[in-house]
């Protein structure tokens, strides 16, 4: 008799086991769009101490765009490129009117005119795109589950961690091996030394705030398939965001990458063992972090440190 | 021989990689006027962050009256009877002088009290007042102090220091950007604040101090060179090889 | 937080004593009598707006604007999670009233006691976040009210909102106001706002005006004079946050009803854009500018759906081109 009521116990801490990994993993593909979306505004604050309270509708309008892509050409991958491009240079073309006069004036301002500028954009998607939001599907290809060999899991969610992981590994290659990463990683270790350097830091920042927007846009495509289209929807996005910077540290790459993904699977594990905490839970560890490390697991001592 | 009002034992401070001060262990007490001098790069300004409560230090100890208090809290240090005058001159700009003293005042008396009208407090404006009348700034007390002359502005920031009757006076270069007879004059105030505190100054021209201290700390290198009387120091082969090219 | 000199640059009513800036005569007995000016300016209100409901909420959102100015103006510091009091005032005070049937006048200070609870837990948590993450912090931590009311459909009504805050009638010795009749509530309203001006301009004019002043021109400075400045800014938040649940208390009490989107983020936008309109730091810009913004949102969703737009918009021009404000611009043309 013992001997079954251990093999019970056996059955039970493997499935278990196997429901803690699937949570995990789950936790991951959810962290990977907070990853990306915080990664955005990191090094956006990193480099010129702007908090985007806009990144959020930027996210929004990517999807958007998506849409209007796979609508046009109705393929996916081509809308993973067009997306970060078209919304990045929207990033840009905002950075240079209306941010730019902004600079040496106080951080509230930038953040203010975000804000507005946030407002904006939602209400010319709802007044284009109506405010019913619009149907976007799995792509075909990366619908369906696949067997991990302990627990089937969705392919598109698979596809999500592996295309950021991609996008990280870029993203590190352009920060350490161009010349373009270097100042931006020198700049936002001391604005002075690359204004002595000569370098026109206006264009950097022009291409850093880009990069960063093109970010939000990329995530929100990629949530699309999982939080549907709608004008609302980056709503959520900016105060996880925010969660996410403040638990990572600000202007810490790192700390976005790390917060992300530990936002994400605290997130995944609530939602399963207590439902109703689900999105309390974040704030609690934002909550926590603030009480014995003010200023967030990585502090600010530089991008990618 | 007195007690030591403020003492240093076995202070480092570190940045990053970079020892900003090492080891240094030094009593001050409260009937003399200490200077601390150096070479640029001495470590002075570290050091006397570490003694002001600007931040702590990274090893080592800091006692006041006995009284162990590293890495206690900036605003503490007034209500303990330690002031400070900054380096750069760092007031309240768009205040008038007059309420640049008061409101420095008023913090030995009220902090948060939400209720009785300022102007109720007019031992404050006294107090203030007999300051500014100290540091020959009374005829310019209601002028804007981000408008007053340099010169004025440093004597203000001294004034400021003084309102919470402060046992030990921590001065960051109170001479910076003067011309030599401002200088002159502020060193008198100094000599005339002594009467009634300790006082612990740094300073970079070494020929303003040797005058008026009487006790000299010299710093080079983030270590203590040598700390003496100023004929001791004046006479000092380590310092003397420091400070080479300079007249001692 | 803005960096020092660009606080510096922009024109704050300041509160000292000794006033340096010739004013024109009728601007300096404002100045002087600003209490006073505000309640008359407030009781003839009602006879030059289009209809009363709109002056009752210019009254409140006034001062909602006043309370929040406190932090954002006084202390320098941009909150943006100031719904979480608005909305916890109004729950405070409906919720008693609607589901216990509580007498209005046990309801509105518990409703600003739990607004004032709240803002003391947040802003401890906040002021330890340093600078820019402080209006991050705030806005996220008062997200955390906005779903915990919103899932305690049990209490609160949830997304419908909270129903039946019904105060038909005020007495108050032996005299029964209706409040039913809207000049009746306006005044009756008025009459607590009033107090709360007096109470605020007390803490402007009080020691510890003084010391808020002092940080926002100089922080390091006040911190070596022997002042506290996490003490002084938590206190801050939590007045602010007090008269802010006064006014969420006072608009459940006009509303009847207690919607959801009192607690939501734009409700947190709506009061920095009301302090940003009228004037940062100066006495009487936010209620200028809560009267500008409520008029406006009046007028444009007559003619449009998309007021977010113009909202938008108007963050975008005032912040790019007239930071001062309406009061601000008018005292700095004043002093020039």
């Amino acid at each position: 008799m013992w001997f079954h009521s251990i093999g019970l116990l056996l059955r039970g801490v493997r499935v278990t086991f196997d429901l803690f990994l699937l949570q995990l993993f789950t936790g991951v593909a959810l962290g990977a769009i907070y990853v990306l979306v915080a990664l955005g505004l990191s090094l956006i604050f990193g480099l010129l101490t702007i908090v985007n309270f806009a990144h959020s509708q930027f996210f929004m309008l990517g999807a958007y765009v998506g849409a209007f892509i796979m609508g046009f050409v109705g393929n996916f991958w081509l809308a993973l490129v067009g997306v970060p491009i078209v919304v990045g240079l929207i990033g840009m073309v905002c950075e240079r009117f209306l941010i730019r006069p902004l600079y040496g004036r106080g951080i509230d301002y930038p953040l203010l005119l975000t804000f507005g500028l946030g407002l904006i954009i939602l209400e010319i998607v709802r007044m284009l795109a109506g405010t019913a939001g619009i149907p976007f599907g799995t792509p075909p290809s990366l619908s369906g589950a696949v067997d991990l060999g302990v627990f089937f899991f969705p392919k598109y969610r698979l596809f999500l961690i592996g295309i950021t992981a991609v996008i990280l590994v870029g993203l590190w290659l352009f920060l350490e091996r161009t010349s373009y990463g270097l100042i931006i990683r020198a700049g936002a270790r001391d604005q002075e030394i690359v204004q002595i350097l000569g370098i026109d830091v206006s264009k950097v920042w022009l291409v850093v705030f880009g990069v960063g927007i093109a970010l939000a846009g990329l995530a929100g495509l990629l949530a699309a398939p999982i939080r549907g289209v709608f004008p609302e929807m980056g709503v959520p996005v900016l105060v996880e965001a925010f969660v996410v910077t403040v638990v990572g540290g600000m202007g810490s790459l790192f700390g976005a990458v790390v917060a992300g993904l530990l936002v994400g699977i605290t997130v995944s594990f609530t939602s399963f063992y207590f439902p109703q905490m689900a999105t309390l839970s974040m704030f609690l560890l934002m909550a926590l972090v603030l009480i014995f490390r003010p200023r967030g697991l990585f502090g600010r001592a530089g991008l990618l440190d | 021989m007195t007690e030591a009002i403020l003492s240093v034992q076995g202070v480092s401070k570190r940045f990053g990689g970079f020892t900003a001060l090492s080891d240094i262990s030094i009593d001050f007490h409260r009937d003399r006027l200490t200077s601390i001098i150096g070479p640029n790069g001495a470590g002075k300004s570290t050091f006397f962050n570490v003694l002001s409560g600007a931040f702590p230090p990274s090893e080592g100890k800091v006692h006041y009256n006995g009284r162990d208090i590293t890495g206690v809290a900036q605003h503490r240090f007034a209500h303990m009877g330690i002031a400070k005058s900054f380096q750069i001159t760092n007031l309240f700009p768009l205040l008038s002088a007059h309420e640049n003293v008061r409101i420095a005042a008023q913090a030995m008396q009220t902090r948060f009290n939400i209720w009785t009208p300022r102007s109720r407090f007019r031992e404050l404006d006294e107090k203030a007042d007999a300051l500014l009348e100290l540091v020959g700034l009374w005829d310019k007390r209601h002028e804007t102090a981000g408008n007053l002359a340099h010169g004025a502005q440093r004597s203000l920031e001294i004034a400021v220091a003084l309102a919470c009757e402060p046992q030990l006076l921590l001065l960051d270069e109170p001479t910076a950007g003067m011309s030599p007879e401002e200088a002159r004059e502020m060193m008198d105030l100094i000599l005339k604040l002594h009467a009634e505190r300790g006082i612990i100054l740094v300073e970079h021209r070494m020929k303003l101090v040797m005058g008026i201290s009487n006790r000299i700390v010299v710093l080079h290198h983030g270590q203590l060179l040598a700390e003496g009387t100023p004929e001791e120091i004046r006479t000092h082969e380590e310092v003397r090889r420091v400070y080479l090219g300079q007249t001692v | 937080m803005s960096s020092k000199a660009e606080r510096n640059a922009l024109d704050v009513d300041r509160t000292g004593e000794q006033r340096q800036v010739r004013m024109p005569a009728l601007i300096d007995l404002i100045a002087r009598h600003r209490v006073l000016a505000a309640i008359v300016f407030l009781m003839v209100l009602p006879w030059a707006t289009p209809y009363e409901a709109l002056a009752i909420n210019i009254l409140i959102f006034g001062l909602y604007a006043i309370g929040f100015n406190l932090i954002f103006g006084y202390a320098g510091m941009l909150s943006f999670g100031h719904a979480a009091f608005f909305g916890l005032g109004a729950y405070g005070c409906g919720i008693p009233i609607a589901k216990f049937g509580f007498p209005w006048f046990v309801a509105l200070p518990l409703g600003v006691a739990v607004a004032g609870l709240a803002a003391a837990i947040i802003g401890w948590l906040a002021i330890r976040a340093r600078g820019i993450y402080f209006a991050m912090v705030t806005l996220a931590l008062s997200q955390i009210v906005y779903y915990v009311v919103f899932q305690w459909v049990s209490l609160t009504g949830g997304e419908d909102g909270l129903r039946g805050v019904a105060v038909n009638s005020i007495d108050i010795f032996g005299l029964r106001l209706n409040m039913l009749d809207p000049m009746t509530k306006y005044y009756a309203i008025l009459v607590i706002v009033a107090v709360a001006l007096w109470l605020f301009s007390r803490i402007l004019n009080s020691p510890f005006g003084g010391v808020l002043e002092a940080i926002r021109e100089n922080e390091k400075r006040a911190a070596a004079c022997g002042y506290d400045i996490k003490g002084t800014r938590w206190l801050a938040f939590l007045l602010s946050g007090l008269f802010s649940g006064l006014a969420g208390a006072l608009y459940a009490m006009h509303l009847s009803v207690v919607p959801i989107e009192t607690l939501h983020y734009f409700n947190s936008a709506i009061v920095v854009m009301m302090a940003l309109l009228g004037g940062m730091g100066t006495f009487f810009g936010p209620f200028l500018g809560a009267l500008v913004y409520l008029l406006l949102e009046d007028i444009i969703t007559v003619i449009t759906v998309h007021w977010q737009l113009f909202v938008g918009a108007l963050f975008v021009f005032l912040i790019l081109f007239f930071p001062r404000g309406i009061w601000g611009s008018l005292l700095h043309w004043m002093k020039q």
